[in-house]
Formats: structure tokens, sequence, C-alpha cells
């Protein structure tokens, strides 16, 4: 399979960035570690005339302490940078869970935050060659106008299969946004739309430029459970973050968030009311857990059965609570 | 003779420095002036008839040279001579997703991937076979007209007296076990290179060069012999560095014939390289195995009779087929001692890739559900499972009542040695909740006593040259493909002539130069080509030593060649204490720089001032010799002694093998009941290889195989929808990471074959089929449900936990209850029924509803 040609555009700023993807608006995608992009588009999910590479925009990367702010972490920051950070590691340590699970090392090197936020959704019936789409049938994500997953129905299930995201939102993060129309910041729990092909509210225009932690979610216990068949390079086929804010035994702030189960990761709506005040025992966690498996609609867009996965988000859930608690 | 000074020492790979550097070359490293990229159109239906071809479209395409389809190359072929019904591109019809149709030889990959998109084709959809159960019922639409039933090949073997064997048990078990299919996932995806030379007097195409990723270039050059339709003498095959083959590189792949075709049609060097998804369909793995074993035994675990059916579910070619249904059946011997078995075995079409072989060839899904039986007979009679073991194993020598010849036996020692290092006494039973302790025991071959194609040729020859420089050259057949073939030359022949092992360089696997081998499969290399090097090198030895002894003026029989001297013997060089060992060690010089090289006048004209000699360095030896006989070089062949061919029965020439190895394994497990993720801890594998000639390469291949075990056990599975492959790609397609992979330890336990060279026998595969049984026996011991479907993925095992504690059950796929698998849905495949698939011909078996009941067992 080969890669399908395009022009390469290697802007120096984010202002040219910028610039570059207002004139050539939809017709480019952007690459960063091109850990997620490049295999999409030798399968021809992507046959794009331009590529934006953003590596040789030096002001994306990097991880920043701002006194009383918060960590500021640069789009393009690799995801091992990540895990090598001690100021994560010490006080945002659901990240750094979800951070050491994704693919592999060598891809942890290549992949960067803002890909993995932006991640596109996957599922089986979609992430295939060419020629496989055509004999199956093509799908509603690409090409095509039926889903293999819901038969009959209308909307795209693909799951969005990132595992930093759900920490993100563990930590109440918020990202900035960049276009040549300006800057904006959103939280990261409005970025994501439950819908396997609109996926991100951001416009083809513009750019995730900065993920911000916010200082008031550091020392946040965390814990980040991931299913999947092997010990490494898998996406995950449910992914569960828990962060808790304890208050000695009691927790004092709380949330869990859920990937790879939905069309977008979500926050489990709830949790903290459940959670605050209380000193979480099993029974506790096993609520949780059927909150969180609740959120989770699994459906047959990756390995394992959709029943088996939503158990797993149940269990996990309730392992992350107590892991957190302890 | 024990004291050797290479065999037996831990070598490095002869090869290893352009391996590990990327310096070595690789089919696809290479590159030829004028060369074009090949690209292959596949079919996007399971089983159609092509109506009408259009490759204008494509033609027209600038930088296009050549399209070719079945037509130009239309002549059957197929590894085994039973089994010739492939063709390098179909003809008039397709009967998987992936057959090849239709080939595009272009100036880059770019064009030749868009020329595939122009080429038009109109198919018929034909109704589809995907389920062997229901393919066997087939009355119409037949795979292939001449295969009744769809069945390719049924065997039904009867040894000693079954029916009394199960009468005289106390008692009898009786069990269905599945294997799902899985597939080699060799590193090197298939790559071939095919040039043909303009004849200098015609100025037509000549002599055809073929460069390929194969473990077998003679077969190779033999296919494309007959689909060419030119001589076999007016073909070269030239194997590179192979990046592993594991059997998917042991036949002819379509690539490698439809290569030599393009480049005919394009009068130019054609390359194709499969894409990792082609590799997948291309596939010939280890064909989904449906097992009906029964076991009848006497209260002591002394088996009485064994009966077994096998359904293979062998895709849409023959392969390898027919020897894999009949490994399944004949290696229920050779293992324990079994006075009766009744066999029937079904090598059942589909509408899929073709299976074929695959490390362990034939024996592995059958081994998994026998080992498993062995254990549930040892809890139902409360007895130690390695008792049941051991109270059954042979007493060599013997010919097993399916007519396999066992002389070297190291299986007792190999289950002493796990039971020991794993503190199985101690421990088993012990352990914490949810930890357990499994073992099992495996076989295989050292190569097969008949080759496919049937002939009196020896199945190895060896040249060797030697010259005045004392160079020592080896030409060998045998394919190195990384299991160290050329290394274990290499090491025979420089043990045979006491020289450095640097002086030996490995001439392997080029029909032009070297004699011919039948290739790398079914373990045969070290026992067969070792035999062949080792006779060649005692044939060159044998004029080296005369010649110096007429110098050293002593008997022949007194000249000793060791650590690159020749020596004479009782005559201790220089000044030194004559003990043997100091001679030897004396002069080890360091591998890798040839000492005292000689040159030629220098040595003629010592000669002549030099009286008798009382010890000579190897140089020296060589050139008398040449001087003496004209020049050095010596053949060796081989060929399986006749008493070890087997019986006469139908189908009675597979499985029979001049040796056999012998693997026992104990596997350490924990089950987390609540996710049902398995994690192994350790595996203990002693593996009797006969002669460890390279333990460190012995221990490479006994954890590749166990690592490779661990992975059909745990993880990998080819999952189809409507003959349509789910994971065509190493990411959904789970090998196991190094993140899972357990501490294997190593044990070699050394029988010393006699006939094998220097007593070795194999070590690449035999460790491989124990390791899935042990480790689903591990697991029920761990945690009590017995899995007879692998691979043993977390959701298998929580079903199976929540079935046994009756608790709210997980729906793997509609109402197959994995603990006690009795309706089968379409191969493998958890969860891809629901989905609604890809369109195909209305009159699919899969779209019937007779078959949706059959596949839902009834309770819809």
């Amino acid at each position: 399979m080969s890669l399908p040609s395009f022009q390469l555009l290697r802007p120096k700023t984010i202002a040219e960035a910028v610039a570059l993807l207002a004139e050539h608006d939809r017709e480019v995608k952007i690459v960063a570690g091109g850990t997620d992009l490049l295999p999409s588009m030798k399968q021809k999910l992507f046959t794009p005339p331009y590529v934006l590479d953003l590596r040789g925009v030096s002001e994306l990367r990097g991880i920043r302490d701002v006194a009383g702010q918060g960590v500021e972490i640069g789009a393009l920051t690799t995801l091992s940078a990540i895990e090598h950070a001690s100021i994560i590691r010490k006080d945002y340590s659901v990240l750094y869970e979800a951070v050491r699970t994704v693919a592999s090392p060598v891809l942890r090197n290549m992949g960067t935050l803002g890909g993995n936020v932006c991640l596109d959704t996957r599922c089986l019936w979609y992430n295939q060659s060419l020629l496989w789409r055509k004999s199956c049938g093509f799908c509603l994500k690409k090409d095509g106008d039926l889903c293999h997953v819901a038969p009959g129905g209308k909307f795209c299930w693909a799951a969005f299969s990132g595992d930093t995201p759900p920490a993100l939102l563990c930590l109440g993060a918020e990202i900035e946004i960049v276009s040549s129309h300006g800057v904006r910041r959103t939280p990261l729990s409005e970025f994501y739309v439950n819908d396997g092909i609109v996926r991100l509210r951001l416009a083809p225009n513009e750019i995730v430029t900065r993920v911000f932690l916010p200082a008031s979610a550091a020392g946040w216990r965390g814990s980040y459970h991931k299913l999947r068949i092997r010990g490494s390079i898998d996406y995950p086929l449910a992914g569960v973050a828990v962060a808790l804010k304890m208050n000695q035994d009691r927790v004092a702030d709380a949330r869990v968030a859920i990937t790879a189960v939905n069309p977008a990761p979500h926050l489990v709506k709830d949790a903290d009311a459940q959670l605050i005040g209380l000193a979480p025992d099993e029974g506790l966690a096993e609520r949780i857990g059927e909150m969180a498996a609740r959120t989770a609609k699994p459906l047959t867009t990756s390995a394992l059965t959709p029943e088996y996965r939503r158990e797993m988000v149940r269990v996990f859930t309730k392992r992350a609570v107590v892991a957190c608690a302890n | 003779m024990t004291d050797f000074s290479i065999i037996g020492k831990p070598i490095a790979m002869v090869d290893a420095a352009g391996k590990t550097t990327g310096a070595g070359k690789y089919a696809d490293d290479f590159k030829l002036p004028g060369m074009l990229i090949g690209k292959i159109l596949h079919s996007p239906y399971p089983h159609a008839r092509i109506k009408s071809i259009d490759t204008s479209g494509a033609k027209a395409l600038d930088g296009v040279v050549a399209v070719i389809t079945g037509e130009d190359a239309p002549n059957p072929y197929g590894i085994l001579p039973v089994g010739h019904d492939e063709t390098a591109l179909a003809v008039g019809k397709v009967r998987y997703v992936g057959d090849h149709v239709a080939c595009v030889a272009a100036i880059s990959e770019e064009i030749a991937e868009r020329a595939l998109e122009l080429i038009e084709i109109d198919y018929e959809p034909l109704p589809a076979w995907f389920d062997p159960e229901q393919s066997m019922k087939a009355e119409i639409d037949l795979i292939h007209e001449n295969r009744p039933h769809n069945i390719e090949k049924d065997y039904h073997h009867v040894f000693g007296d079954p029916d009394k064997g199960f009468a005289d048990a106390d008692y009898v078990h009786e069990a269905r076990y599945i294997a799902n299919e899985v597939t080699h996932a060799a590193m090197e995806p298939h790559c071939t290179l095919a040039n043909f030379e303009l004849d200098p007097h015609t100025g037509k195409l000549g002599r055809l060069t073929v460069w390929s990723s194969t473990q077998v270039p003679y077969y190779l050059q033999h296919k494309l012999s007959l689909v060419l339709e030119m001589p076999m003498s007016q073909i070269r095959v030239i194997k590179p560095l192979v990046g592993g083959g594991f059997g998917g590189k042991s036949e002819i792949i379509p690539l490698e014939i439809i290569a030599a075709v393009a480049a005919r049609a394009a009068k130019a060097p054609v390359k194709i390289t499969y894409t990792r998804e082609e590799v997948f369909w291309a596939h010939r793995g280890r064909p989904r195995t449906i097992i009906d074993l029964k076991t009848g035994v006497k209260n002591d675990g002394r088996v009485t009779s064994v009966a077994c059916k096998v359904i293979q579910d062998g895709g849409a070619y023959c392969s390898y087929g027919v020897v894999t249904i009949l490994y399944s059946g004949a290696l229920l011997g050779a293992l324990y001692d079994i006075p009766n078995i009744r066999y029937d075995g079904y090598r059942v079409l589909t509408n899929k890739p073709a299976c074929g072989a695959m490390r362990g060839h034939g024996t592995v899904n059958v081994r998994f559900a026998f080992e498993s039986q062995m254990d549930e007979i040892a809890a139902k009679l409360n007895l130690d499972p390695a008792a049941v073991r051991r109270i059954n194993l042979l007493k060599p020598p013997t010919v097993t009542v399916n007519g396999l010849r066992v002389l070297s036996y190291g299986l007792p020692e190999c289950i002493d040695q796990v039971i020991t290092r794993s503190g199985w006494l101690e421990r088993k039973g012990k352990l914490p909740k949810g930890h357990g302790l499994g073992m099992a025991c495996s076989h295989y071959v050292s190569g097969a006593a008949n080759s496919i194609i049937r002939s009196d040729m020896p199945h190895s020859t060896v040249n060797i040259k030697i010259d005045r420089d004392g160079g020592v050259v080896v030409y060998t057949g045998a394919s190195e493909i990384g299991q160290g073939s050329d290394t274990m030359t290499a090491q025979v022949v420089a043990e045979v002539l006491g020289c450095d092992l640097a002086r030996v360089k490995v001439i392997a696997a080029d029909t032009d130069l070297t004699p011919i081998d039948l290739g790398s499969y079914s373990s045969r290399v070290t026992f067969m080509a070792g035999n062949a090097a080792l006779r060649a090198a005692e044939e060159v030895k044998k004029n080296i030593v005369s010649a110096a002894a007429k110098r050293m003026n002593c008997p022949p029989e007194d000249v000793i060649m060791r650590n690159d001297h020749v020596y004479k013997r009782g005559v201790v060089p220089g000044d030194h204490d004559p003990t043997a060992a100091e001679i030897l060690e004396e002069k080890d010089a360091p591998r890798g720089r040839v000492d005292g090289q000689i040159l030629r006048g220098s040595v003629l004209q010592t000669r002549k001032e030099e009286g008798p000699k009382q010890h000579m360095s190897f140089e020296e030896a060589v050139v008398s010799a040449i001087d003496f006989h004209g020049a050095l070089t010596g053949t060796g062949s081989y060929a399986p002694p006749a008493e070890a061919r087997g019986g006469k029965h139908k189908g009675g020439g597979v499985g029979p093998s001049p040796a056999y190895s012998y693997s026992a394994q104990v596997a350490e497990v924990s089950v987390d009941e609540e996710t049902g993720e398995v994690r192994v801890h350790k595996i203990w594998a002693a593996h009797d290889c006969g002669r460890a000639l390279n333990p460190v390469a012995v221990e490479g291949q006994v954890i590749g195989s166990v690592w490779m075990g661990l992975g059909q056990a745990l993880e990998e599975e080819m999952v189809w929808k409507d003959g349509l492959l789910m994971n065509p790609g190493m990411l959904e397609y789970r090998s196991p990471s190094s993140a899972e992979s357990p501490d294997i330890e190593c044990i070699i336990v050394e029988s010393i074959d006699p006939e094998g060279p220097f007593g070795a026998k194999e070590a690449g595969e035999g460790s491989l089929a124990a390791t899935i049984p042990a480790i689903s026996n591990a697991i029920c011991d761990a945690v009590g449900v017995r899995l007879r479907e692998s691979p043993f993925t977390p959701e298998r095992i929580l079903a199976a936990l929540r079935a046994k504690k009756g608790m709210k059950r997980i729906e793997m796929t509609e109402s197959v209850d994995p603990t006690a698998p009795a309706t089968f849905r379409e191969h493998g495949g958890s969860l891809w029924f629901r989905g609604k698939g890809p369109l195909r011909d209305p009159l699919d078996p899969s779209r019937q509803p007779s078959r949706a009941s059959a596949v839902l067992g009834g309770k819809q």
C-alpha cells in the first residue's frame, strides 16, 4: 500500500500554520506524530491534496509549569515526554497512568498529546484497506450509506479510542484552539461530539495548540485502567480514568471518565455527587462502576464482545475507585 | 567422540551481522536496472464466476508496462502432486476474498495501484461456503468441481482394535475441542523479484532468475517450470535472507509465479512485495480445527484406546492440506504408547484463504485436545497429570501401532526435568487462589521420511570445495530462514575437518550453484542436510588425511585434524606436555581470523627443503591434498532409511520420520476471576533435541516455539465474517508483545539420536504444541474451568467462569457456551456474526434460515 501523493506544507510558526490552513481549508489534513494519520492514508481513508506538518512549529512543544495556574502542555509534546515529566507524575497521576498505556514505547516517542486528543474514531469496519472496504461495502463514515455495526441505523458508532482524554477530562483540562480568526479556549468536556463522524468541535481551519491542566486538579489521586488483549501496542477496548481529591479518607471532589466504548470519551455523570463526602469502600466503588457501565454503549466496533467490554468498564471503574481511595 | 571443538558450543549465527546492522539483503532489498513494480488485483468476492475481464483501461495508463490475467499462465499447480488446484491468477472463478485475479507491472507502485482501479471485471457471485461442517454437506456450487461435498480428502484409519480397547477401559472420556485459525505472522512479508535474460542467439527471452522469500527454492523452481513451460535448467531460484517463514513460505505462494509471468509479459524485471493484508490472504496457516476426541483408560491412567475425529477448515485450495490432515492422525502416535487408534480426518474446502503448513504442522491442534483430555482424565481418576503421562511412555526402540519408528526418546527426562525445576510436586495444588500449574507434552518429526514428490532421490545433498587458499566452501540447498541452517552447516563441516569456523563459507539455496535440497520444512534441515554436510565433509577429510599421511609418513588412521591443524597421533608439537587436551587448546585461535595463511609458493618452497612433517597447518594439508588429488571436493547426501519410512496403509507416508523430538512443559499462570484475564508467569520447557549442536540456537528455537504457542493459546485468532477477514493486520491480529511474554526456562535434554548428525534431532517446532495445553491445564488448575476452545481470551474465560458459578452469562455469540461447544458459528469470531456484513449472493448458506438456526443452536 503506497501513501497517496500529496503536497507537504511545513510551517515554522503557528501563524504560518493557521494561514496555510485558512488557504487550503478542507483540502488539508494535519500531521503531528503521524501514528494515526499515515496508516489511514495508506488505507485510503484520507487522500488529502495537502498535508500540514506541524513538527517544525517548535512553540507547540513542551511542558510548562505556570505558577498558580497549573501546567500547560504544547499539543506537539510527545506522549513519552509527558510520561517522563516528573511534574505530571507527581501532580497529575491519572494522566501519567493513562499516557503510559498508549500503544507502545516506540509509538509514544512519535505520537503527540494533540494527536491523541484529536484521534480519529475507530471501527473494525472502517479502519481497513480500500479493497477490504470495497469487498465489505462502504460504511457511513467513509464513502458509504450504511452502518455494519448497527444495520439500518444512520448513526456512526465508531469508538473514540484515545487513552489520555479520559484522564484529561478527570483533571478538568482545557484546550487552546487557534485559527486565522484568533484564539479560543474551551473545556475539553465540550470539545467532543458523541458521533463517530462529527467527533470534535473543531473547524477545518483550526488547530489544537495547547492543553491546560488546572492547578486546582494538582495532587488529585488518579488511576487509569485499560482493557486490551496484548500488554502493549493495542488501542483500548475499554478504558476508565478515575481522579479523586481526597480530604483525609473522605472524597472532596471526584471525576470518572470512560473511553473506547462510545464515539466520544465521556465523564460519568453524577459520579462526583455519589462520591463526595464519603470514604469509598467496595460497595460504593461497585455503585460507581455500575454508573460507568450504564454510560458505556459499546458496540461491535472492536475486538471482544460489547457485553464483555461493558462488564469490564464496571469492574475497572470499581477497581480504579478503590485504587485511588487507598 | 564427545570432545567436540565446535559442536555443542554456543555460537553466534554466521549471518547475524548483516541482520543486526541492516546490511543484509532480503528479497525486497534487491533492485535491477529497469525494474518494474507489480501489484495484484484481488477478488472482492468469496466465490464468484469471472464473466469477463477488461484490462484495456489499465493498459492505457501511462507508466503501465504489462497487465496479466489468469489466461496468461493457466497451468494448474500446487505444492502436493495430488493437489494441483491453483493457478497463478484466477481462471474462470475466484474462491476467496483476496484470491489473485490480475497483476499490473508499472514503473511505480502508485501507478500500478491506480491501474488496478481501472481493471473492470464482471463477476457473477456464487453461494459460498464458510463453515466446514456445512460445507461438507454441499451438493451444488462446489468450490472445486472434482471435490464432491467440498471434501479435499478424508482418511479413516484403524490401528489395533479400538473397539476392544474401549471395552477394556475402566473409564472413557469424550469431548469436543476447537482450535481457531492462526497464521504465521512472519516479520518479512513475501517478496519475489523475477528477471528474464535475453538469449544471446535468438534475442528472445531466455533464462529466468527469481529472488524470492522462500523456504523451498527447489519446489519453486519445479512449479515455475510447470507453469511457465520452461525446463528447470533454465530457471534459477535464489533465496536471499528470509525474515522468518514458520511454514508460510514452505510452498509456492501466488506472487512467486505471478512475478515471473509478469516479467515475461513486460520483458523487464518485476518485483512484487505483498502488503501485510496480502500476506494474510496468502495465509497457508493453521486451519481452524474441530476435534472430537475419545480416550479409554485403565484406572491407573494407562491408555487403552483413542478415537479421534478431526475436521479442518482448509480454505479454498488444497495447499498442504492432505499432509496436514494426515499428520493430525499420524502424530497421535510416537509420543505415548497407544495400543489402539481410530482416526477419521476430514480436510474440508471453504471459501477462505488456503490453510497450509505452520510450525508444528498438523499436530498442534490435536495435541491441544489430547493433552487437555489427559488432564481431564487425571482429574476424573484423581491422578497426578504427570503420573498419567509417565505411565503411558513408550519403550523404545519401538515401532508404534501406526508404523512410526522411535529410536531416541528423551521424553521421560523432559518430564522429570520440568517437574523438578517447576517444583511441581511441592507446589501443585498449593498455590494461592487464582494461581495454577499445568503440564503438557509434545513431539515433532525431524524431517518427513518421505518426500512430497515421490522419488528415490536424496532429500539433501551437500557439496564441499576447498581450494589452495584453505577456504572451505560449502554448497547446500538448505534454506536459511532465520532458524540457523547456515550456521549448523558451517559447524558440522568445521567440526569434521577440524578447521576454524571462520574458514567455512556457506553458499546456500541458489539452484544454479547448490545441489538439490527439499527445503526448510518439517524440521528436516539439521537432521537431513546436517547428515549430508557431515558425509560431504568426511569425504573431503578422507582426501586430506590420505595426503597428510603421506607427508607425515604415517598411516591415515594416525592423522588427527583438529583446531585448524593436522597432527600425527602421539606426536606433540614443540615442547608441550603430550596430553591431547593441551594440544587441542594450544591452537585454539580466535574465530574470525585465520592464523598463518600461507601463500602457495612459500608452501611449495618449504616442502622441497623439508623431510617428513610431524604436524601441519590446515592450509599445508589442503595444499598437499590438492597436489596429490588434483582437486579437493566432496559430496554427501542423505535419504531416510527404509525402516523409518512408515507403514503401507493409505496415507502411511505422512508421519514417519527418522527421529522425533520431544518436549515437556509446565506453565504457571494466574487468572483474574473478575475479568478473565490470564497472566502466564513462567513456562519451563524441556526439549529433547538429540544433541544440541548449538545450544544457544536451540534455546532460541524453543523459546520462539513456546512464545508462538502462547500467542495461539491466549491472543491470536483469525476472525471471519462471511469470508471476509476482520483482522488482516498486525494491529488487530494480536501476536503477543514482549510485555506479556513470560519468563521461559529452556532445558535442553540430549538423547543423542543414533542416526542424527552428531546425534542431533529437530529443535524448531516440537515445543510449540505443548504450550497451548500446558496453559489451558494451568488455567483449569487455577480457577477450575476447562477451556476447550482456543484462544483463551479473557471473555471466553470469564464466560466459562460465569457458567461454572451459575452467574449472569456473558453472551459470547448467540447460544454458544464456550465451556461446552455443541453448536458452531462461522469460523472463529465471537461477535462479528451480528454485524450486517458484506453484500453477498442471496443463496449464500449464511443467508439461509436453516443455517441460521443451526448456528443459533435451535434456540432462536
